[in-house]
């Protein structure tokens, strides 16, 4: 790549930007003006809000007690007009018409006339004994809760009425010998020992990130739009395409581009919110309100400069999939429309890290942005060791995330369909006539892609369906079958008919070599050790629910209690059969394509954890797979992944089956299987040894496949020049 | 010399309604240093396909293309250095102005300073574009951005010019600049390709022409070879003759890669044929 031409595209293309009244406007001068004219409107509305006053009408205000008038209360007097109503005029039928359509829902138009005859928000009827015997009639309040001011003057009323009976009570009491000391509740004193600069950080760290996000994406989605789609429309693009700048250093040159406003966006509205937010909430300070003032001050500069750290890798990533985005559209109207979507994809990832209770651990650290942010988090929070544990994790999938995202910006350049594609329309038959016509031996990988989407549908609907079965054998039989051949296998086998012209290649049904095929079985075997180790390694970090673990223990009993050919029918064979016909078949067979192995085997082992269900089985099962995967695709068929998944679940059923039954290894097997607390476990020699032969074993496929070593780069097989 | 050797290129697209759209069908030519070949079809031919393979923007889907004896997949780089493409799609910034424009493609080029400055105040000078060198390209009119891209395609010298319907657009007085800058560039001993449907510019500029029709080329020659060969003087009474009979669509074999004389029974589809 020749940087070069790079640096020159790029400081042409931040020049033209800079030049662009419309993106100065969006980038820099929106963001520097939005939020000191936000906090201007936000103090107007405050002041507007608390000169806000109801009005109250109170009917029979004769029968208040008169030991304590009702509009004396000091702390709601200035805020509740009240004005009083004469009995004759608002007589006791028409409230209890009013309470009569509230439980009946009957014509609410007579109540809804009272409050507007009576000029009021609320209306308070005062029965004739109230004071005297609280059991009496009770104090009746019409409110209409679909008016706003209504439902605050209900409160206020409450506020008023309940302070009324609180001092009467208190004075009552004295007059009595057990005085108002009798009904103060017990005092509490709570030491806050965290640091006031600390407390405003976490507030503002669960904020920041969000806006932080919302601003890169956007910063980087409209320059993307002008970059390509607009350069497409005004026909400059070509004129750069036939230059010497290769469409990597384009993409490049383009991509710094981007990101160099994405980060001066999201930067820019930090620092104009954090001011703003901080001026806007001293001064409510000043009003009284100081707890608020106290968690939203301005933020420590060491919190800001984490934050700011954390700009750079989400920029890069929003950048790169804004512009591989905005490289599809012909138009920048059609690129607008591309936003939305983006938008949707990069939400959750933010909005997790809001869900409360969310901490950087193992877990969330891979997740892409979420990632980031918890980190960005921590390191505001000011645990730096804990950060420091995550940091390769979360450093690592950034930077895989970004340079899949370029790679994928390289790819849609590349595509001649996406960059001189014109706006083909063709009706739908015709499509499904020329899918049909144009079938292939094999998927293609957005089939394969489809499938595997379509299959996780399934069975999201299909557990959802079966959830309520009770726990059986008979039950187990069922959702097994239902599962593993009517949502697995069933969407794969009706593509492969419909979709390509050879069912025996889509599914990969390759005649193997017994060599592999023993060794395959050798390899499941010795792995079986390694996997339940790093099983319950993930169990731990991830405990089991309770009532996930109350349904394994009652499955073990269940298998102990079935004839042992049936469980390794239904447990091991089936699953084995069907999982590896989709997964290591279909799936396989169109991602593969292209040279896409490592694709391949990365996808392939990701649809088959999620095809799992719970969250511990997907770990283990994505992890698996991507073995599944390998072998898959050194031996360039299904049979081998077939005999390892199926030796590995009969391993599993039976180990489960024996521990429950209490019972002891066979003697012949002593040397590798013992008891432990009742359940079976593997010997720390034969832990060792497996170790061992299974890397044995995995080096003879990687010698001895009848596959070439992946290549992970792969040859340009287009517009690579 | 020849600088442009086009040998049974082939270009095909999928298509969702027959599977596969051939833009090129087993075209070849070649054009030579100091002449103007013109390549002549009406809109969709095939024109722009070809020139963009030419300009290494599209890959061929069979076929070889050299440009100065570079192969246009496999030297791409080298091509690109070799040609300057101006096309009616290939548009100038709006917020830089001419010198600016020039100046960055010049840079992508790799022209060193010394180099690169007076051979651009030589190319405003002959081009006449020294009053407007700052205006941004939003003001400029059609003709003034017509001379930008020239004078763009022209910065770092390329043996091969291609003008794919560079006069679209222009009013007569700018189409004439147009021709007397491709005609002088020809004297200076390039090799010009230049696409259009104007039957009066293919009169007053090209050596010789080809004339492409759905993909396919008709027939290829000088003016003259061609209107003995088809005993027909008016040329634009020539085309219109061979696009009819190009559309009857009989294809009893598949053409020659080899220039000849023309044969209404030669010219067929090779669809069945095509690799």
């Amino acid at each position: 790549m020749n940087w070069s031409h790079v640096k020159l595209i790029f400081h042409r293309e931040v020049r033209d930007q800079l030049r662009d009244r419309r993106t100065m406007f969006t980038i820099c001068i929106l963001p520097v003006l939005l939020y000191p004219l936000m906090g201007m409107v936000m103090m107007q509305v405050a002041q507007f809000h608390r000169e806000q006053h109801v009005s109250v009408a109170v009917v029979g205000l004769e029968n208040w007690p008169v030991d304590f008038p009702l509009f004396a209360e000091p702390k709601t007097a200035d805020k509740i007009r009240w004005k009083t109503l004469a009995s004759a005029e608002f007589d006791k039928t028409a409230i209890a018409l009013a309470k009569e359509n509230e439980h009946q829902s009957a014509d609410p138009i007579a109540a809804e006339k009272l409050l507007r005859q009576a000029e009021a928000d609320v209306i308070v009827w005062v029965p004739n004994s109230f004071g005297e015997n609280t059991l009496a009639e009770p104090l009746v309040i019409l409110s209409n809760q679909r008016w706003e001011r209504s439902q605050l003057a209900l409160q206020l009323v409450y506020d008023a009425v309940g302070q009324w009976h609180g001092s009467r009570l208190r004075t009552r009491l004295a007059e009595t010998h057990l005085g108002a000391s009798y009904i103060q509740p017990p005092r509490i004193e709570q030491v806050d020992v965290s640091r006031p600069e600390m407390k405003r950080a976490i507030v503002w760290s669960k904020i920041l990130p969000f806006v932080m996000l919302v601003w890169a994406l956007t910063g980087a989605f409209y320059p993307a739009i002008d970059l390509c789609a607009g350069e497409k429309e005004r026909g400059t693009l070509e004129t750069l395409l036939c230059s010497p700048a290769r469409r990597r250093e384009i993409v490049w040159g383009k991509l710094l581009t981007v990101m160099c406003f994405s980060i001066c966006t999201a930067l820019l509205n930090l620092a104009s919110m954090h001011i703003t937010a901080s001026i806007v909430m001293s001064r409510f300070a000043g009003m009284g309100a100081g707890g608020m003032m106290e968690s939203l001050g301005p933020l420590p500069l060491h919190s800001m400069g984490w934050l700011v750290l954390l700009v750079v890798p989400i920029s890069a990533m929003f950048s790169a999939l804004a512009l591989a985005v905005a490289s599809l559209a012909r138009s920048t109207k059609e690129g607008q429309y591309y936003l939305m979507p983006l938008l949707l994809v990069g939400m959750p990832l933010v909005m997790i890290p809001m869900i409360p209770g969310v901490v950087l651990s193992p877990g969330t650290s891979i997740v892409p942005i979420t990632g980031a942010v918890l980190m960005s988090r921590a390191l505001m929070d000011g645990e730096y060791t804990h950060a420091l544990l995550h940091l390769p994790t979360v450093v690592t999938v950034t930077i895989l995330c970004c340079l899949l995202a370029v790679r994928w910006a390289v790819r849609q350049f590349e595509s001649e369909s996406v960059m001189f594609g014109g706006n083909e329309r063709s009706s739908m038959s015709q499509w499904l006539r020329n899918v049909w016509r144009q079938r292939e031996s094999t998927p293609t990988p957005n089939e394969s892609i489809l499938c595997g989407l379509l299959i996780l549908v399934c069975l999201f609907f299909g557990r959802l369906a079966l959830g309520g079965m009770s726990l059986s054998w008979h039950s187990i039989v069922q959702s097994t079958i239902v599962i593993q051949i009517g949502m697995i296998l069933a969407p794969a086998l009706i593509m492969a008919t419909m979709l390509t012209r050879s069912v025996r290649k889509s599914l990969r049904l390759n005649p193997p070599r017994c060599t592999d095929l023993f060794f395959a079985a050798g390899l499941a075997v010795c792995m079986h050790p390694t996997y339940a180790a790093f099983a319950a390694v993930v169990s731990q970090e991830y405990k089991l629910g309770d009532q996930t673990t109350s349904m394994l223990l009652q499955f073990d009993t269940i298998i102990s209690s079935t004839p042992i050919w049936g469980v390794l029918l239904v447990l091991a064979l089936i699953p084995a059969v069907c999982e590896e016909m989709v997964f290591r078949g279909f799936l396989f067979a169109g991602l593969e394509r292209n040279s896409g192995h490592l694709r391949a085997i990365l996808l392939t082992s990701l649809f088959f954890g999620l095809s799992h269900g719970v969250l511990q089985q997907t770990i283990t099962a994505s992890v698996i797979g991507v073995l599944l995967g390998w072998i898959a695709y050194r031996t360039g068929g299904i049979a081998c992944t077939l005999v390892f998944h199926c030796v590995h679940n009969s391993i599993s059923m039976l180990l489960a089956a024996h521990s429950s039954r209490g019972e002891h290894a066979p003697q012949w097997l002593s040397w590798a299987i013992e008891s432990v607390e009742g359940r079976l476990a593997y010997s720390s020699l034969w832990c060792w040894l497996s170790i061992g032969i299974s890397i044995t074993l995995i080096v003879w496929f990687a010698t001895n496949g009848s596959r070439q070593p992946i290549r992970f780069l792969r040859p340009s097989p287009d517009l690579r020049t | 010399m020849d600088l442009v050797q086009v040998q049974n290129l082939c270009k095909s697209y999928p298509d969702s309604a027959t599977g596969e759209f051939f833009a090129l069908d087993n075209v070849s030519f070649v054009a030579k240093a100091g002449e103007v070949f013109g390549l002549l079809g009406p809109n969709g031919a095939g024109k722009t396909t070809a020139l963009r393979i030419l300009a290494t923007i599209l890959q061929p889907t069979s076929g070889s293309v050299r440009i100065f004896n570079f192969d246009v997949t496999s030297q791409a780089d080298y091509v690109r250095h070799s040609i300057g493409f101006v096309s009616n799609n290939t548009a100038i910034y709006d917020r830089m102005s001419a010198w600016e424009m020039v100046e960055y493609f010049g840079r992508l080029y790799g022209l060193p300073d010394d180099h690169l400055y007076p051979r651009m105040e030589k190319i405003f000078r002959k081009l006449q574009m020294d009053e407007f060198r700052d205006c941004p390209g939003v003001k400029m009119s059609t003709g003034m951005k017509q001379k930008v891209s020239i004078a763009r395609a022209l910065i770092h010298d390329p043996p091969v010019l291609i003008f794919d319907e560079a006069s679209l657009g222009l009013d007569v007085m700018v189409a004439r600049a147009l021709q007397s800058i491709v005609l002088d560039l020809r004297d200076q001993g390039k090799c010009i390709i230049y696409s259009t449907h104007i039957m009066r510019e293919v009169e007053r500029l090209c050596d010789r022409v080809a004339i492409i029709y759905k993909g396919r080329l008709l027939d290829s020659g000088t003016l003259p070879d061609l209107a003995e060969r088809h005993s027909q003087n008016d040329f634009e009474e020539l085309f219109f003759q061979l696009l009819t009979v190009g559309d009857d669509e009989y294809r009893p074999t598949p053409p020659s890669p080899v220039l000849g004389a023309f044969d209404p029974a030669r010219i067929s589809a090779t669809r069945g044929s095509t690799p």
